[in-house]
């Protein structure tokens, strides 16, 4: 292809500016990785920057050794998993007999799916009616209002749309039904649009906030984000297990630094698996609608 | 008939059972509290319940009206959602044309990670990252001390809520934002750019001409999108990057219904809040609809 000398400069320019944004996006993470990495003289002394100063693992380990981080770590590790799995079956079993002419009820479900997306309800009668139905202060809260998104099932609904129909007619006359077609021939061939939708509901699952603020009391049930922002905004929770002042090597700032690292590293390990999948399948979502 | 119907359930069934769950969710999580934001038009009360707590008509929009916190909160919604549409929309648009440009594929997939990976990150952990950064001795204040400013706590500062919140959506979602975009130009018939480079059309005509005008009926969706949630802007991220010294700037419609209809329980002044406020986002979503299919005959319908 023919390219004229100040086209190639305008997409070297491109090219460097978008660099550039990349590293600007990433430099507060990598901010927050040295602060937790570096010793607490350092930074109370304005030395850390970009990278570790006074190199040392003390605010990672004091921050290992918190139970009740760990409790809370494991609770939201057990409730995403559960609550993923559970959204794909629930979104797979909707989003099944939607993508199927045959279905009578679909169009007016497809249509009150959309109003659910676009009207949200007020807070306060959301509130009472998960309230009303026994989940205040139950673990349960962390799952089940998560088990189905409008705006995934809309995603799923159009992955199985344009699956091959000619296959499914085969499999009907064999006397396959609709169950056994769904779970052992669907499924195993939308591998894309599951690891989609699980990064998607996953993701919310773990990161929850507003939900276990409004329901849980019993702080047994704190997710993690709840006692991470424990730990962000209130000192003494943080230094709680600091045995005594004098001669740390940490502060509050670092054991902040560190906790904040903690809860993201889960996310970063699980990313490269599903990162093929999920541009794909959002893109599928957008398109559509 | 009557055997097409029997033919029709015995192999149909399983498609309304599987349906089941889905719908049964759908009403209990979505239509019941939906159709629940009629006690903004009644004085709940707990123990009376829904169906006998006395009718009261618009008592609490008036209330709601008249009231000068709600003036205040009302105001800041509206100046922020404001900055989110004109200074946070476009940033995905612009970076999706300008990443699109980039043909070497390993470095396009580099950048393309480094963009999206903030949007997978919690508002509390975005908020305790930006506390960081400027704190006293985090970056912001390293960096500024270099030529010789003043340290700045910018957090604990009601004149850099709002820059600070426009930064934060833009650092967490922005390069999420492409996704849409990217995936709107890839679909653009490639035929067209063949031609318009026939004819020596520059790459930056090219995209003002072709990719840019074929982009614009995805951005009118999704600005019409934003605009129904335009003053919905998220309870999380403002509730955590809010501080005592920034509540006057920073209390919006949801916090403060958070604080009155969850906290203090006044339930029916709560809902009609919110209810106000998604009475707001529709009005505009309409009028907007017409504007744009007046101006080019896209729109939502």
């Amino acid at each position: 292809m023919f390219e004229s000398r100040s086209e190639k400069i305008f997409v070297s320019g491109i090219t460097i500016v978008l660099i550039l944004l990349s590293v600007i996006a990433l430099i507060p993470l990598l901010s927050v990785i040295s602060t937790s990495l570096s010793s607490k003289n350092a930074v109370d002394m304005n030395l850390v920057t970009l990278w570790p100063k006074q190199f040392t693992f003390d605010s990672w380990s004091y921050i290992i050794d918190r139970p009740d981080l760990w409790k809370s770590f494991f609770l939201t590790l057990v409730t995403t998993v559960i609550g993923t799995v559970l959204a794909l079956l629930m979104t797979a079993l909707l989003a099944y007999p939607l993508s199927k002419s045959e279905f009578r009820w679909g169009s007016v479900i497809m249509i009150s799916v959309v109003i659910a997306m676009i009207f949200k309800a007020p807070i306060v009668p959301y509130f009472l009616t998960i309230r009303g139905i026994g989940l205040y202060d139950n673990p349960l809260v962390l799952i089940i209002p998560h088990i189905l998104n409008p705006f995934n099932l809309i995603i799923m609904r159009t992955f199985f749309k344009q699956f091959s129909k000619e296959l499914e007619e085969a499999a009907l006359l064999e006397g396959c039904g609709y169950f056994r077609m769904l779970f052992q021939l669907v499924l195993p061939l939308s591998k894309a649009v599951l690891a989609t939708l699980a990064l998607f509901y996953g993701v919310v699952l773990w990161n929850q906030f507003q939900h276990p603020l409004l329901f849980l009391q019993n702080t047994d049930w704190f997710p993690l984000q709840i006692k991470i922002r424990q730990f962000i905004t209130d000192d003494n929770v943080i230094m709680a297990g600091a045995a005594s002042t004098v001669d740390l090597n940490y502060n509050e700032r670092t054991l902040r630094a560190a906790t904040v690292i903690f809860a993201i590293l889960p996310i970063i390990m699980v990313y490269p698996f599903l990162q093929k999948y999920f541009v794909k399948g959002a893109m599928i979502g957008s398109v559509k609608g | 008939m009557k055997e097409v119907a029997f033919y029709r359930m015995k192999v149909y069934w399983p498609l309304y059972v599987m349906a089941i769950p889905g719908i049964v969710f759908l009403i209990i999580f979505k239509y019941i509290p939906l159709a629940g934001a009629v006690i903004a038009f009644k004085d709940y009360s707990v123990f009376k319940g829904l169906i006998d707590s006395p009718w009261v008509g618009f008592k609490h929009f008036e209330t709601l009206l008249e009231h000068p916190d709600f003036a205040r909160v009302f105001g800041n919604t509206l100046i922020l959602g404001f900055l989110k549409l004109a200074l946070v929309f476009p940033v995905p648009v612009l970076l999706a044309l300008m990443i699109n440009e980039i043909r070497k594929s390993a470095l396009k997939k580099g950048i393309q990670t480094a963009l999206y990976i903030p949007h997978f990150l919690s508002w509390v952990i975005v908020a305790g990252i930006v506390f960081d950064f400027f704190s006293l001795s985090g970056l912001f204040n390293i960096v500024i001390g270099w030529f010789g400013f003043e340290p700045l706590l910018a957090m604990q500062e009601s004149e850099y809520f709002r820059p600070i919140y426009v930064l934060s959506s833009i650092w967490r979602d922005a390069g999420w934002g492409t996704v849409v975009y990217i995936a709107a130009i890839s679909a653009i018939d490639p035929q067209l750019y063949e031609s318009a480079m026939m004819d020596g059309a520059s790459k930056f005509r090219q995209i003002r001409h072709i990719t840019f005008p074929l982009l614009l009926p995805t951005v009118l969706v999704l600005f019409l999108l934003e605009i129904g949630n335009f003053l919905d802007l998220g309870f999380d991220q403002v509730y955590n990057l809010i501080t005592p010294m920034t509540y006057n700037v920073g209390d919006i419609l949801d916090t403060y219904v958070f604080r009155t209809g969850i906290q203090q329980a006044q339930y029916s002044f709560a809902t009609a809040v919110g209810l106000f406020q998604s009475i707001i986002g529709l009005i505009l979503v309409y009028i907007f609809n017409r504007m744009s299919k007046k101006v080019s005959d896209g729109g939502l319908w």
